[in-house]
């Protein structure tokens, strides 16, 4: 990743260009509420592109291939396959209705021609086939070309059908439906480095499947308590290791994370490693502990390192050292004044995801004012950028933006009451090899390119 | 592109807005305390309105909140009586107890029938206790069933003969009839949770 650049950056800086590439979603101001992108993910080439929406639909799109007549233009992603995953459904014995809003996608490795993903909304977890169709049989001996019955006694020849090309027709099909087993809303769902098992966690319980097995699962980690009015702590996010199949971690609502080994027992309420920060008495208050509930965690592809987000800051831990973070990044301090009125309108509950680039060398997760942060591990520099329309000329630089904190605000700058607090950016995903990212802002999804790499 | 900050305006807006800094003055402190937990407790009741199920982790976050400030009314030297009865020293119980019971009552809402047990669950969830009788009577007077029918309709039903029984001299405990005797800890309990939703 090597930052060859142009005039005025130091070569090797690793200093990114971002620049705008391509928006997706409507224009409008009025969003509707279904069409609030609730999840984005790449799969593991890089070259599909999922998301999901509160409407319980997901979209895929597709990188196109690079055409040799323009090796510099970059491939453009573009609509694959739309389906709908998860409908609403209404629980009568409970008088509760299930969102149909599609919480998170994994995509499973791929095995053969055709894709598979996982997606979940807050009780279901369902498997999806995507696959191509692009020929059909034609010149059948029993039936028409329109499919009807030929009379047997009418033929006078046999013929071989053949495979003629047609338009090309991505069909999405639900292979398993993994039902009935979470009675809490489920967060997080995590494909395990065997390829045949995932996990599915929600607030109390963690679950591992069999892919192929549907009527069972097996609880690995339950935490609710004999009497409810003990609960203190919800499990927040879970994700299995990269490369340890035994090995997985959980983050907690109190900020703290433990790493469980499937091989020590079969269920893991003891942890192997618990990982916690000590507090800072000097930062103390009623919020202190809200603002430490880890909102997302994600391990690094060497699995050397995870990373958490908790409501003020991303941290990276080094998965043997449990007793505080090897690095702690700032994404919007300058809230930390306004948490009283962030209580009050809610927006303090906001789950913010974070996620590595694909050498583990930055970090990137949202925040307010459709505004996202990167961080570079190595140069330990940092970026404010901006998902909106206004910056959307294809492949405009994006302009590094700067909220201003007090006293007199700069030109360009941006007042911290001035942020648009219903402007989140909740979800985002970084190519697993090059430097493009999908930003989901609201009902949009932009996707932004380094101009050097 | 930039809208502005949609909140509601609140005496804590005026607290931040000075350099940011909070009034650490008691009485400064007692504000913001108070303010506090009247929109803690206003998130708490919030909560039934809408045909979702609520976010445990909002309500747990929600909780812990409420306990931290309680505990730190209790520490704080001045008894001044704040205007809201809800604040009151002795109640102070049957705040965490209404917030226990709405603890309760999302669990019985949330799990009444457990997932079918798998094979190899561990023996401790497939002796699940069924939720208690008390928390199913608190939930339906919650505010989500309020809607159509007045509060006398509901109560037409009811057999009271168990009400009128000596209450119990025992340390309270879980109860085994769906009725709370008089003076008890669950009779004080109902009772503050009706002033809430009468009286707000």
């Amino acid at each position: 990743m090597a930052g060859a650049g142009g005039g005025g950056c130091p070569a090797g800086s690793n200093d990114f260009q971002w620049c705008f590439s391509q928006v997706k979603g409507a224009v409008d101001e009025d969003v509707a509420e279904a069409d609030i992108i609730s999840t984005v993910e790449f799969n593991y080439s890089g070259d599909l592109l999922a998301t999901g929406d509160k409407g319980g639909r997901v979209v895929i799109f597709q990188r196109e291939q690079e055409s040799k007549s323009r090796p510099h233009s970059r491939g453009e992603y573009n609509v694959y396959s739309t389906f709908q995953s998860h409908e609403p459904e209404f629980d009568y014995l409970k008088s509760l209705e299930i969102e149909e809003k599609i919480n998170k996608i994994r995509w499973l490795p791929q095995q053969n021609a055709a894709h598979f993903l996982l997606s979940t909304n807050d009780k279901t977890i369902k498997l999806w086939k995507i696959s191509e169709r692009d020929k059909r049989a034609e010149g059948y001996n029993l039936k028409d070309e329109d499919g009807r019955l030929r009379d047997p006694f009418r033929i006078t020849a046999l013929r071989v059908p053949i495979l003629k090309p047609m338009d090309l027709m991505v069909e999405a099909s639900p292979r398993r439906i993994f039902a009935n087993a979470h009675t809490y809303h489920i967060n997080s769902i995590s494909v395990n480095s065997d390829h045949e098992t995932y996990l599915s966690a929600d607030d109390l319980r963690i679950n591992l499947w069999h892919l192929e097995i549907t009527d069972r699962s097996f609880n690995i980690v339950d935490i609710k308590p004999a009497n409810m009015e003990e609960l203190t702590e919800v499990i927040t996010a879970a994700e299995f290791h990269p490369h340890q199949c035994n090995v997985f971690v959980y983050s907690s609502s109190k900020g703290t994370i433990r790493l469980c080994d499937m091989r020590s027992s079969a269920l893991c309420d003891r942890h192997s490693k618990f990982f916690e920060e000590p507090e800072d008495p000097s930062s103390r208050s009623f919020f202190s502990e809200i603002i430490s509930s880890i909102s997302d965690v994600k391990f690094s592809h060497s699995g050397r390192y995870m990373m958490t987000r908790d409501y003020l800051s991303v941290k990276v831990w080094d998965l043997n050292m449990e007793s505080r973070p090897v690095e702690t990044h700032q994404v919007h301090e300058y809230l930390r004044s306004k948490l009283c009125s962030l209580y009050e309108n809610d927006c303090i509950f906001d789950k913010f995801e974070c996620c590595w680039n694909g050498s583990d060398s930055a970090i990137m997760t949202g925040s307010y004012n459709n505004f996202f942060r990167m961080f570079d591990r190595n140069t330990r520099r940092d970026v404010t950028l901006e998902a909106s329309r206004e910056n959307s000329k294809p492949r405009a630089s994006l302009k590094p933006r700067k909220v201003c904190t007090g006293g007199k605000r700069k030109k360009d700058e941006i007042s911290v009451d001035s942020l648009d607090f219903n402007k989140k950016i909740l979800h985002t995903a970084w190519h697993p090899m090059e430097n493009i990212i999908a930003v989901a802002a609201t009902n949009n999804l932009y996707i932004f390119q380094d101009k050097i790499n | 592109m930039v809208g502005g900050l949609k909140r509601k305006h609140s005496d804590l807006e005026e607290e931040e807005e000075e350099d940011g800094k909070w009034d650490w003055s008691p009485a400064g402190l007692r504000n913001c305390q108070q303010a506090l937990l009247r929109i803690s407790l206003d998130k708490v009741q919030q909560r039934s309105l809408g045909p979702r199920a609520p976010s445990l982790r909002r309500h747990v976050l929600i909780h812990n909140t409420l306990q931290q400030l309680q505990a730190s009314i209790h520490l704080a030297p001045a008894p001044v009586l704040p205007p809201e009865p809800l604040f009151l020293g002795e109640e102070d119980f049957s705040l965490s107890a209404t917030i226990g019971s709405i603890l309760r009552e999302l669990e019985t809402s949330m799990d009444e029938t457990e997932p079918p047990q798998n094979p190899v669950a561990p023996p401790g969830l497939q002796n699940e206790v069924l939720p208690q009788p008390d928390p199913v009577f608190l939930e339906a007077l919650s505010s989500r069933y309020l809607g159509d029918s007045s509060l006398d309709d509901f109560f037409l039903d009811i057999d009271t003969s168990a009400v009128e029984k000596e209450p119990a001299l025992g340390p309270p405990e879980p109860p085994h009839s769906l009725f709370c005797a008089p003076g008890s800890w669950e009779w004080n309990e109902l009772d503050h949770i009706m002033e809430i939703i009468l009286g707000s």
